[in-house]
């Protein structure tokens, strides 16, 4: 609809001039220094304390090829799914409840803050003792986690409509039900999946800390369970497997938004469509 | 789309008066307006901004009740919006992930399931705006005029036999303006139905209508209502080399200094 306006740029080589590829370099040439410092450091210390990055790696592969990480991965990944789910599930129907009826705001709210309020990862120890040491407690408190940003997003996404597309529907005589599936709700959705992606990073952070505090398989286990062994390598070799855990949802979520956006948009998606998303 | 059956589309504003509680005390947006529309007639509300034609013509449409008189379509008292109504706003509010035969649709949609016949409709209204080649394209692929237009024909494709139009133009440059102007006379010829239309351009008020009806601000209140007598069908040129043109425009003009 609207050309943007050219801006001025310095002169530059071509390949400077283009902002992705210069962003790629950048994230490369930020990560290889950051690996450097970490060598740097490592040599200096102790591989007690701080093991190398390519003494990880080697780790890293062994571990893998021995098929040892799987079982780790499994449980963690089904944690967060489940967790995810959950929340995602209470977030958007609160947020939906709140947004279309006053009452429910009212008598829902303040059971929320105190949810928020509450140090969640203080609960571990109680769900274990209901719980016991399953995946269990690990998606409650995931879900509990990752419930907050969506419930405050879909509330936000409902209530922001323009006020003169529902002057539209009033005037077109559209019913309560008809003004919140064919407007608002459409509507909401760049809310509802920028809440989605806060709460899936958030329900892989509440699975991993739930598992410190007491499980027998999982990311979170293992990283107790190297720290018990001095075994900083392999905790490292954890830590690397989560990160990758954490760039794959976060990819997972974005093809997911772009799937929606370009069913609602068509070919509009990327300029029309509120394509807001901080990509990777 | 067939012309409306005679005699439909009469609209009478009877002492409507439109009173805002604010914390300075109530405020009067509209003091006692009294207006008749004939059906297929074209009548134009100026006035300066704050005068209240947005919420008269919100009234008329049935979307905001008056505090004290009525409004009556066909002899009834609008107590709610009316399917007889069409509404054009002052954007176009097209809903940025329909295309524009679902926009137009959306009227049919809203109150159940749509028939082929009412996607023949919306083809009909779109061809009627000149826009039959666009359906399936999205409001963000269009300029600024053509989603106005297709914004008029989701308020023509039911047939309303009076269509609300609130300063449909004003965001549009001039020139779009001006044949925007046109082709609603245009559709106006087509269609038949009876045109209350708001805006602040006394040029674009003239070139319209039937009678312009002008109000002053503060309280909202009708002026005076000025008969257009310049002959139809209008052109730009035939009607600025018309003198009546100039002359009630100067009178316009001055009513609202």
């Amino acid at each position: 609809m609207s050309r943007s306006v050219k801006r001025q740029r310095p002169r530059l080589p071509p390949w400077l001039r283009n902002e992705k590829p210069l962003g790629r370099i950048l994230v490369v040439a930020s990560a290889a220094l950051l690996v450097t410092i970490w060598w740097a450091w490592a040599r200096t210390n102790s591989p007690l304390i701080l093991p190398t990055p390519d003494a990880v790696v080697i780790r890293l592969r062994d571990y893998l090829w021995a098929g040892r990480a799987w079982p780790h991965i499994y449980i963690t990944v089904q944690e967060i799914v489940a967790g995810f789910a959950l929340g995602s599930f209470m977030g958007i129907g609160l947020g939906t409840l709140a947004a279309e009826f006053n009452i429910a705001r009212r008598v829902v709210m303040p059971y929320v803050i105190i949810t928020q309020a509450l140090p969640k990862f203080a609960l571990a120890p109680i769900l274990v003792i209901w719980f016991g040491f399953g995946i269990t407690p690990k998606i409650i408190i995931a879900a509990l986690i990752a419930f907050f940003p969506l419930l405050e997003n879909t509330f936000l996404g409902l209530t922001t409509t323009p006020a003169l597309d529902l002057e539209l529907f009033r005037a077109l005589r559209a019913s309560r039900r008809v003004t919140l599936l064919k407007l608002r709700v459409p509507h909401a959705i760049p809310a509802v999946f920028s809440g989605l992606r806060v709460a899936l990073l958030l329900a892989l952070v509440g699975a991993v800390v739930a598992e410190y505090v007491g499980a027998n398989k999982g990311l979170g286990a293992l990283i107790i369970v190297s720290q018990g062994m001095l075994d900083t390598e392999l905790m490292f070799v954890a830590f690397v497997l989560l990160t990758l855990l954490g760039l794959t949802l976060d990819k997972l979520h974005g093809l997911a938004y772009g799937l929606v956006l370009r069913r609602l948009y068509g070919k509009t998606a990327a300029s029309a469509g509120p394509a807001s998303r901080v990509s990777v | 789309m067939d012309a409306q059956p005679a005699g439909s589309g009469r609209i009478e504003v009877d002492r409507v008066t439109k009173t805002y509680a604010s914390d300075a005390g109530d405020i009067r947006a509209l003091d006692a307006i009294d207006l008749d529309v004939a059906p297929r007639e074209l009548v134009t509300i100026v006035g300066p901004s704050g005068c209240g034609k947005s919420t008269l013509l919100r009234c008329i449409g049935g979307l905001i009740p008056p505090s004290e008189g009525r409004v009556l379509i066909d002899g009834e008292v609008v107590t709610e919006p009316d399917p007889r109504i069409g509404y054009v706003f002052q954007r176009a509010v097209l809903l940025p992930w329909r295309t524009v035969e679902k926009n137009v649709l959306l009227p049919f949609e809203i109150n159940g399931r749509p028939t082929p016949e009412n996607l023949r409709s919306v083809h009909e209204a779109l061809e009627m705006v000149e826009l039959g080649e666009y359906a399936q394209l999205r409001p963000a692929e269009l300029s600024g005029g053509m989603q106005q237009r297709v914004a008029v024909a989701r308020a023509l494709v039911t047939e309303p036999s009076i269509l609300l139009m609130d300063e449909p133009f004003g965001a549009l440059d001039a020139q779009t303006r001006d044949s925007m102007n046109v082709e609603l006379l245009r559709i106006w010829q087509e269609a038949q139905p009876t045109i209350v239309f708001v805006t602040h351009d006394i040029g674009e008020a003239l070139f319209l209508s039937d009678r312009v009806m002008v109000m002053t601000a503060r309280p909202g209140r009708v002026h005076e209502v000025v008969e257009v007598d310049i002959p139809r069908p209008r052109t730009f040129e035939l009607v600025e080399s018309d003198e009546r043109f100039w002359s009630l425009r100067h009178q316009i003009r001055t009513a609202l200094e």
